[in-house]
């Protein structure tokens, strides 16, 4: 079983300042795996341990993404290979321009794939689009919120937690899945995992043929700061304090 | 057959310096630091003395350093006045002589870099739990249920070296006078402030050293780094005086930046770093045993650091210690002979650098500082009674300087006083 998984490389958001201005400020900020990512390079790990396959890991990046510690914290998380296409433009892209970098790299390099997993959305922009866009420049079925994955022959069978009951559907592969974080907690990968990740194989390529965004950004700005009540009780007024921090915490 | 030729724990100034040496010399080495990255859990004021840096990285100055020292202030600080000596000179900014103020985050990450690119592998994010000991010899390391074996073990894993005392190298855990607890603010502001503000020309900076009521009068002090786009400003005080006050660390350092002499300095900036750490300041008598079979300590981890009160080191005996403790690996390895006996050298060379004996020259200094109470509270205030009168015009009818000074000065006890400069002069 080929199991590829689309991880988007976003900056560290603990180290992202809002200057006065409200502009966001990433110097200080390494280059991490999106958070959610991280659960569907575990899944496809178990799944690959569990049916003897494969894990490729397919990120369409900025050269900044090509940072060896971040290389090797993908590939120490039960992942054969990384493959990585750069663009400074990709640092903003939308879901659709980035859906048609990674189905370039999927028939370029993966075409031979089973299922193709990713998180539910970024860290960043968060739109849940990719795996759909993904899969309809693919022409394959998709389906998002799994919160579990069994392979059986040439289908899986997933499952998505809804609120009151648990789906169940096949999917008939090759297929793009999005995955929700309940699907298992990503490993902290160990010494041996983290020494072996430095021998596995990785490569980067600068796209070539440029970003097709079909949105522009005009500007990311933090919001607004509302203005804080401030209310001042005077000296003695102690019953009404204590009502109105009663007031609030209801 | 081992994994490596050497581990190193800790990715810190003597860890990464150790790291780069092995690594020059084709030696297969592993570096792992429990941190994210180098440097996410160092600390210094600080300033590092680039003597020892030079003789590994000529292109040292290449490295993330923030602003070459200029200014050396030192304050004695009473609760109401502060009398301070500024001094600058052309040889201490020469280059061997000079130093620079730092940032722990980014400088031990370029130090990592260059072991990295030397050759060295580094695992990031992993707290070594234990080493493998067989036989009485360091074989290897363990974590997380990973065993990685090597010929030698170098820890330089900082102050709170649970490692070294696994290894059965530690005396007894410090006593709590013999160790600092500083906590330290990282507050930005743009260059040009930094340096007017500062008195310091582009790209020099400022280091200034507090004693007196800055610890709430207790054994410590207080520090204001001038760093490139920032200013350090922190406090050290000795634990044991600590445990007996009524305020807490972080108070003393709040109320030290609230001081009218320093709040000028650190107006309008914004704190990006707040941080905390050890210090060990009992000197050469807390040092462990720096070699055992299969493993050598270096650094903070070996305890060499230095207070004088007037200067503040460390970080240039972590370079220097890592690097000799590398050289003296690679002699081990290459003679086959990685026991005690065979990594013998490191002692030799250690012994017979400036690490030991400036350790050993100034051997009596914790303890001065430690029997001088004065220094901290008396001192400054004698100080303040004495200027004050000096510069006071109130009408008042006026002294002679020596009916001035007298004083004060008979307040702490003329033979007292000249007893305390006595032992001074001596340990300092």
């Amino acid at each position: 079983m080929k199991i590829v998984v689309a991880v988007k490389v976003v900056a560290d958001d603990q180290d992202i300042f809002v200057a006065g201005d409200r502009t966001l400020d990433y110097s200080k900020a390494h280059q991490v795996i999106s958070s959610y990512d991280k659960n569907a390079i575990e899944a496809a790990a178990q799944l690959a341990a569990a049916n003897d396959g494969t894990v490729t890991v397919i990120s369409a990046a900025t050269s900044k993404a090509t940072d060896a510690k971040l290389k090797k914290d993908i590939l120490s998380r039960g992942v054969d290979e990384l493959i990585m296409v750069t663009d400074d433009a990709l640092a903003t892209a939308d879901s659709f321009a980035t859906a048609q970098v990674l189905k370039g790299i999927v028939e370029d390099k993966v075409s031979d794939y089973d299922l193709i997993l990713t998180g539910d959305g970024s860290a960043d922009f968060y739109a849940g689009q990719v795996n759909v866009q993904l899969a309809a420049a693919l022409g394959v079925p998709t389906i998002n919120e799994v919160t579990s994955i069994a392979a059986e022959g040439d289908k899986v069978v997933v499952e998505r937690t809804l609120e009151e009951e648990v789906e169940e559907i096949e999917v008939p592969l090759p297929a793009v899945i999005a995955v929700s974080p309940s699907i298992g907690e990503p490993r902290i990968p160990g010494m041996r995992e983290i020494l072996a990740a430095g021998k596995k194989p990785s490569t980067v390529d600068e796209l070539a043929g440029g970003v097709d965004a079909k949105i522009e950004i005009e500007e990311i700005k933090a919001p607004e700061l509302a203005p804080r009540k401030q209310q001042i009780f005077e000296e003695g007024d102690i019953d009404a304090f204590a009502a109105a921090v009663a007031e609030a915490l209801k | 057959m081992s994994d490596f030729d050497a581990i190193v724990v800790g990715a810190g100034c003597a860890g990464s310096v150790a790291a780069y040496t092995l690594a020059s010399a084709g030696k297969s080495v592993l570096v792992v630091e429990r941190g994210q990255y180098a440097g996410a859990k160092n600390m210094t004021g600080g300033r590092i003395y680039t003597h020892s840096l030079a003789k590994v990285f000529p292109n040292y100055q290449e490295a993330p350093l923030q602003r070459k020292v200029t200014h050396e202030r030192i304050s004695l600080m009473s609760p109401d006045s502060n009398f301070t000596i500024d001094y600058a000179a052309r040889e201490l900014e020469e280059a061997g002589k000079e130093s620079y103020t730092v940032l722990r985050g980014p400088f031990d990450q370029w130090l990592a870099e260059q072991a990295e690119n030397a050759g060295a592998e580094f695992i990031y994010g992993i707290a070594v739990e234990d080493l493998i000991i067989e036989d009485g010899k360091v074989k290897g390391i363990l974590a997380f249920g990973d065993e990685i074996t090597s010929d030698v073990v170098i820890l330089a894993d900082g102050v709170n070296s649970l490692l070294t005392s696994k290894a059965g190298l530690s005396k007894k855990a410090p006593a709590i006078h013999q160790v600092a607890v500083g906590a330290k603010e990282t507050i930005e502001l743009p260059a040009d402030v930094v340096e007017s503000r500062f008195l310091c020309n582009p790209g020099e900076g400022a280091s200034w050293l507090f004693a007196g009521d800055c610890s709430n009068g207790i054994i410590g002090g207080a520090f204001v780094y001038a760093n490139q786009e920032s200013v350090s400003v922190g406090i050290v005080a000795t634990m044991s005086e600590v445990l007996k006050q009524d305020i807490p660390v972080y108070q003393m350092l709040e109320n030290f930046k609230n001081r009218p002499e320093i709040k000028p300095l650190i107006a309008g900036g914004k704190t990006v770093e707040y941080s905390g750490h050890v210090v060990p300041e009992g000197g050469i008598k807390m040092m462990p045993e720096i070699i055992g079979d299969g493993v050598v300590v270096a650094g903070d981890a070996a305890m060499l650091c230095m207070n004088l009160g007037y200067t503040v080191r460390g970080m240039d005996l972590a370079v220097e210690s890592g690097a000799i403790a590398a050289k003296a690996v690679i002699k081990a390895l290459d003679a086959g002979d990685t026991s005690k006996a065979g990594l013998a050298d490191y002692k030799t060379m250690l012994d017979s650098s400036f690490i030991m004996r400036d350790m050993k020259m100034y051997e009596d200094a914790p303890e001065f500082l430690e029997n001088c109470p004065g220094m901290f509270r008396g001192y400054p205030e004698m100080i303040r009674d004495i200027m004050t009168p000096l510069f006071k015009v109130d009408g008042e009818p006026r002294q002679h300087v020596m009916k001035l000074a007298l004083p004060p000065v008979k307040r702490q006890g003329l033979f007292k006083l000249a007893k305390v400069a006595m032992k001074g002069v001596k340990a300092l």
